[in-house]
C-alpha cells in the first residue's frame, strides 16, 4: 500500500531512493574500466615495439648471415671460376661455347654452400659474343654480351631489382637490398666477385620470417585480450576489495541513518592505512561528535521533564486537595480552580510526552513485548479510552490472532487516535483491524497488520498529512488552540511507538470514500512468542524490532494520499 | 480506626501535598523525610501501608522497602521517578506490592492503596481448607502451610495464590491476575504479575528453579496444580 506518512519517514524514504539510484558505472565499475583500459594500452604498446624489434632484428641478422655466406661464395666462385680448365676470364681457348661455360659455372654454383638461390653474371670472354644457351638444370642467359646462370631460375637474376644488378655488374658495387617478386619477401647480395669481372648474387626468402611474425601478431593479440580480461577480472575484485573500507562506511553511515548512534568503524583495522586511517579517524569523531550532541540534547529535554515531575506531584496534588474543598470556594475561584485543573492535566501530559519523546531521542527505550490478542485488547483500549463506543471491525483473518508485540505502546499509539479524533474531528466513528503487507517469504520480511482509526471530521488535507506527525504540529486545526487542545507530541510519539515496533503510521482518506480521514497504525505480524522467550527478548538491551524480524523497520514512501486501495 | 499510611519522601513540598491530598481521601498519613527516619518510625508504631519514594538521601528506598520487609508483611508502594527502568524490577524484588511514577495523582495512589489493602476473598467458604499436595491454604486465617510448616507471605502473595487456587487448574493470564489481585485495568504492568509469581514460588516451592505448584502456560498466563 501506498500511504501518506510523517515528514520524518518522506525523508528517510527519500534518502533510500537517492541511494538506489546509483550510475551505471559507480566507482568500482570506473576502477575496473581504467585498469582494463591501461593494460590494453601497455599490452598493445608492449606489442607493438616487441614486434618492430624482432623483426629489425631477424631481418638483420637475416641480412648479416646472408652478406657473410654471399661474400665468401663470392670468393669461392671466383676463385673456382679462375681455376676451372673453361675458367671463363683466364681461358683463352676460343672454341667453348657459352654453353659449356654456363654448364662449368653451373657446376661451380652447385658446389657452393648456399642458403637460398644463387646466381652468376659473367661478362663476356675475349670478343666472343654469343646469344645465350638454356642447358642443364640451370638456365644460362645470355643477354647481348652477358652469360647468366642461376641454380634455380624461379630466382634467378631476373627477378633482382635493377638498380642492384646495375650496381654491382657495372659499378662493381657490393649490395644487399630488400624487395619482393611475385608476392613473396626477398633478401638479396650482390657481390662484384673480385679479381674478376664476374658478380655473384645470392637470394634468400623472407616467407619465413614474415611467417614467424605473423605468428608472433596473432599470439600477441590474444595475449593482449587475455591481459585486458585478466585485468577487468583484477580491477573487478581489487576494486572491490580497496573499497571495502567505503562500503564500511557506508554500511555505518546506514546504521546511524536508523539510530544506531554508537556505531564505529574499528580503527585498529586501517591503522596502518595513510589514506584510510584519517578518514576512520574523522568519521569516528564526527560519530562521536554528534552523538555528544544528539546525547546532550535528549539529556537536557529529559532533565528538563524530569526535574519537573516533582514540582508536578505537589501542584496535582495540592489541585486535587483544592478541588477536593472545591464547593467551600467563591465562584471566581472555582472558575479558576478549573482553569487550572485543567491545565495542569495538559501540563502534566506534556512532561510524560516530552520525557517519552526524550527517551526515545537517547535511545534509552527498549521493547517490553507481550503476547496480545489483537482483537480484544483493541475492545479494551476503546473502553478506557473513549467515553462512547467505537465498533471495531476485524477482518475475519485477524479476529482471533494473537502477536507478540508491546502492548503499552500499542495501547499508547490506537489511544492517542481515539484521543485525537475526539478533540479534531468529533471523535472516533470506527477502528478497523486488518492485513495491511502479505509476508514476502522471499525477502523473509514479515506480514503486516493495519490498524485504522477512522472519524467523520473534516478530514486532513493531504499537504498536512506528513507534518502532523511532526512534533509540535498539529495541523491547520492546531492553530486556533481551542478548548482542551492536546499537545503537539502525541502524532509525534505514535510514530516513534510504531516505529519502535517496526510498524509505521500514517493517516490517509477514509476506505469508503466518506468524508473525515483515517489514521493507520501499521505492526508487523509477529507470532506470539513464548514468555521466557519474550522476557530473554526483553531483557536484550537496545532491543529492536530487527532482532525479532531479521530487518530493518521499513519506511515507505508517501504517495497519492488515500492509498492505492 | 483509620488506615495509617507511612510516606516517606524527602522533598517537603511533595510531601506535604500529596499527604494533604490522601488525607482528603481518607488516610491518616505519617511522615518521614529518610530512609532512616522510616524505619525508626515503622518500628515504633507499625503502619497499615507503607508509600516509599525510592530517591531518598541516605540509605535509598530499595533499602527502606528490603528492610521493612524483614520484619512485616505491610503492604508497600514504590514511588519511582520513571516506569521504564529497571527500578520498577528492583523495587519489586525489594518487596515492594506496587508502585506509582511521579507525577503522583493521588486520587489514583488511592484507589491503588485501596486495592492492596483489601482482603484476599475465600470464594469456597464452605471449604475453608485448600490443599495442594504439600500446599494448605486456610484462606480465613491468611495462613499457607508447605508441609505442616506456616509460611511467611505478603498480603499480596497470599492473595495471588488464592486467586490462582480459587480455580485449581485454571489458566490465569497476567491481566486477569493484574485486576483481580491489584484492581488494575488491563493496562497494568504485567512485570508485578512475574516478579510476584517469582517471589511466591521462592516461599511456596520446594525447588522454585523446578516450580511444581505455580506453573508457567507458555503464552498464556500462569497456573496452580496440586
Amino acid at each position: 500500500m501506498n500511504a501518506p506518512m510523517s515528514s520524518a519517514a518522506i525523508r528517510d524514504g527519500h534518502e533510500t531512493n537517492v541511494m538506489r539510484r546509483r550510475s551505471p558505472t559507480g566507482l568500482r565499475g570506473r576502477i575496473t574500466l581504467a585498469v582494463m583500459a591501461s593494460t590494453l594500452l601497455i599490452s598493445v604498446i608492449m606489442a607493438l615495439v616487441t614486434l618492430t624489434v624482432g623483426r629489425k632484428t631477424l631481418l638483420d641478422s637475416r641480412e648479416a648471415s646472408l652478406i657473410r655466406q654471399a661474400t665468401s661464395n663470392a670468393a669461392t666462385f671466383g676463385g673456382s671460376l679462375k681455376s676451372s680448365p673453361s675458367g671463363t676470364e683466364t681461358s683463352d681457348q676460343p672454341n667453348e661455347t657459352s654453353g659449356g661455360q654456363a654448364a662449368v659455372i653451373q657446376s661451380i654454383l652447385d658446389s657452393l654452400p648456399v642458403s637460398g638461390w644463387a646466381s652468376a653474371i659473367i661478362p663476356p670472354t675475349s670478343s666472343t659474343g654469343t646469344a645465350g644457351q638454356t642447358g642443364g638444370a640451370g638456365q644460362t642467359t645470355a643477354t647481348t654480351d652477358l652469360t647468366t646462370v642461376s641454380i634455380n631460375p624461379k630466382y634467378g637474376t631476373d627477378i633482382l631489382p635493377k638498380d642492384l644488378v646495375s650496381d654491382v655488374v657495372e659499378n662493381r658495387q657490393n649490395r644487399v637490398m630488400r624487395f619482393s617478386a611475385k608476392g613473396e619477401p626477398l633478401i638479396a647480395a650482390g657481390i662484384a666477385v673480385p679479381d674478376s669481372k664476374a658478380s655473384y648474387f645470392q637470394i634468400v626468402s623472407l616467407t619465413d620470417i614474415d611467417d614467424a611474425l605473423s605468428k608472433m601478431r596473432t599470439g600477441f593479440f590474444l595475449m593482449t585480450v587475455l591481459a585486458t580480461v585478466l585485468a577487468a577480472g583484477l580491477g573487478y575484485w581489487s576494486s572491490g576489495y580497496s573499497l571495502r573500507p567505503l562500503r564500511r562506511i557506508s554500511d555505518a553511515a546506514k546504521e546511524v541513518a536508523i539510530g544506531q548512534m554508537d556505531t564505529r568503524i574499528n580503527f585498529a583495522d586501517y591503522a596502518n592505512d595513510a589514506e584510510l586511517a584519517p578518514l576512520v579517524t574523522n568519521f569516528n569523531d564526527m560519530l562521536s561528535a554528534l552523538q555528544d550532541r544528539i546525547d546532550r540534547d535528549a539529556r537536557f529535554a529529559s532533565d528538563v521533564s524530569h526535574e519537573l515531575r516533582s514540582p508536578l506531584t505537589t501542584l496535582n496534588a495540592s489541585v486535587e486537595v483544592l478541588q477536593n474543598a472545591k464547593d467551600a470556594l467563591p465562584e471566581r475561584s472555582q472558575t479558576a480552580l478549573e482553569l487550572l485543573s485543567s491545565d495542569m492535566r495538559r501540563f502534566t501530559q506534556l512532561v510524560e510526552d516530552l520525557l517519552e519523546i526524550s527517551r526515545f531521542d537517547a535511545g534509552a527505550v527498549r521493547l517490553d513485548l507481550d503476547t496480545v490478542a489483537l482483537v480484544p485488547t483493541l475492545e479494551k483500549v476503546v473502553k478506557v479510552a473513549s467515553s462512547r463506543a467505537i465498533p471495531v471491525i476485524a477482518e475475519p483473518e485477524v479476529t482471533d490472532l494473537v502477536i507478540s508485540c508491546d502492548k503499552r505502546r500499542l495501547v499508547r499509539v490506537v489511544t492517542n487516535f481515539i484521543d485525537n479524533a475526539a478533540k479534531y474531528a468529533d471523535g472516533a466513528t470506527s477502528i478497523t483491524v486488518g492485513v495491511g503487507a502479505e509476508p514476502d517469504p522471499e525477502t523473509g520480511a514479515v506480514g503486516t497488520i493495519e490498524i485504522g482509526v477512522e472519524d467523520e471530521g473534516p478530514g486532513v488535507p493531504p499537504e498536512q498529512r506528513g507534518k502532523i506527525f511532526d512534533r509540535f504540529n498539529r495541523g491547520d486545526q492546531g492553530g486556533s488552540r481551542g478548548i482542551d487542545m492536546g499537545v503537539g507530541l502525541g502524532l509525534a510519539l505514535a510514530a516513534e511507538h510504531a516505529r519502535l515496533q517496526g510498524g509505521n503510521v500514517w493517516v490517509e482518506d477514509r476506505h469508503d470514500g466518506g468524508h473525515g480521514s483515517r489514521f493507520v497504525l501499521e505492526l508487523p505480524a509477529i507470532e506470539a512468542m513464548e514468555p521466557e522467550e519474550l522476557e530473554a527478548l526483553s531483557a536484550t538491551p537496545g532491543l529492536d524490532m530487527t532482532q525479532i524480524t531479521g530487518q530493518v523497520p521499513v519506511v515507505r514512501q508517501a504517495e497519492s494520499p488515500g492509498g492505492q486501495r | 480506626m483509620k488506615t495509617r499510611i507511612l510516606y516517606v519522601e524527602d522533598d517537603e513540598r511533595i510531601r506535604s501535598s500529596v499527604k494533604l491530598a490522601l488525607e482528603d481521601e481518607g488516610w491518616e498519613v505519617a511522615e518521614a523525610e529518610t530512609g532512616e527516619d522510616a524505619i525508626a518510625s515503622f518500628r515504633q508504631g507499625p503502619s497499615d501501608v507503607v508509600l516509599i519514594d525510592i530517591m531518598l538521601p541516605g540509605i535509598d528506598g530499595f533499602e527502606v522497602c528490603r528492610s521493612i520487609r524483614r520484619d512485616s508483611d505491610v503492604p508497600i508502594i514504590m514511588v519511582t521517578a520513571r516506569a521504564d527502568t529497571h527500578d520498577v524490577v528492583a523495587g519489586l524484588e525489594a518487596g515492594a506490592d506496587d508502585y506509582m511514577t511521579k507525577p503522583l495523582q493521588p486520587k489514583e495512589l488511592s484507589a491503588r492503596i485501596r486495592a492492596l489493602m483489601r482482603r484476599a476473598r475465600p470464594s469456597q467458604p464452605g471449604n475453608p481448607t485448600l490443599r495442594f499436595g504439600d500446599l494448605e491454604i486456610i484462606p480465613q486465617e491468611g495462613v499457607v502451610k508447605r508441609g505442616g510448616i506456616q509460611l511467611h507471605l505478603t498480603k499480596t502473595e497470599f492473595k495471588l495464590l488464592v486467586e490462582l487456587a480459587d480455580n485449581p487448574g485454571k489458566v490465569f493470564s497476567r491481566e486477569d491476575l493484574l485486576e483481580k489481585v491489584w484492581g488494575q485495568d488491563e493496562f497494568g504492568d504485567g512485570r508485578l504479575v512475574d516478579v510476584h509469581v517469582r517471589r511466591l514460588r521462592t516461599k511456596v516451592e520446594a525447588d522454585p528453579a523446578n516450580p511444581r505448584h505455580v506453573l508457567t502456560v507458555r503464552g498464556l498466563g500462569y497456573r496452580l496444580q496440586a
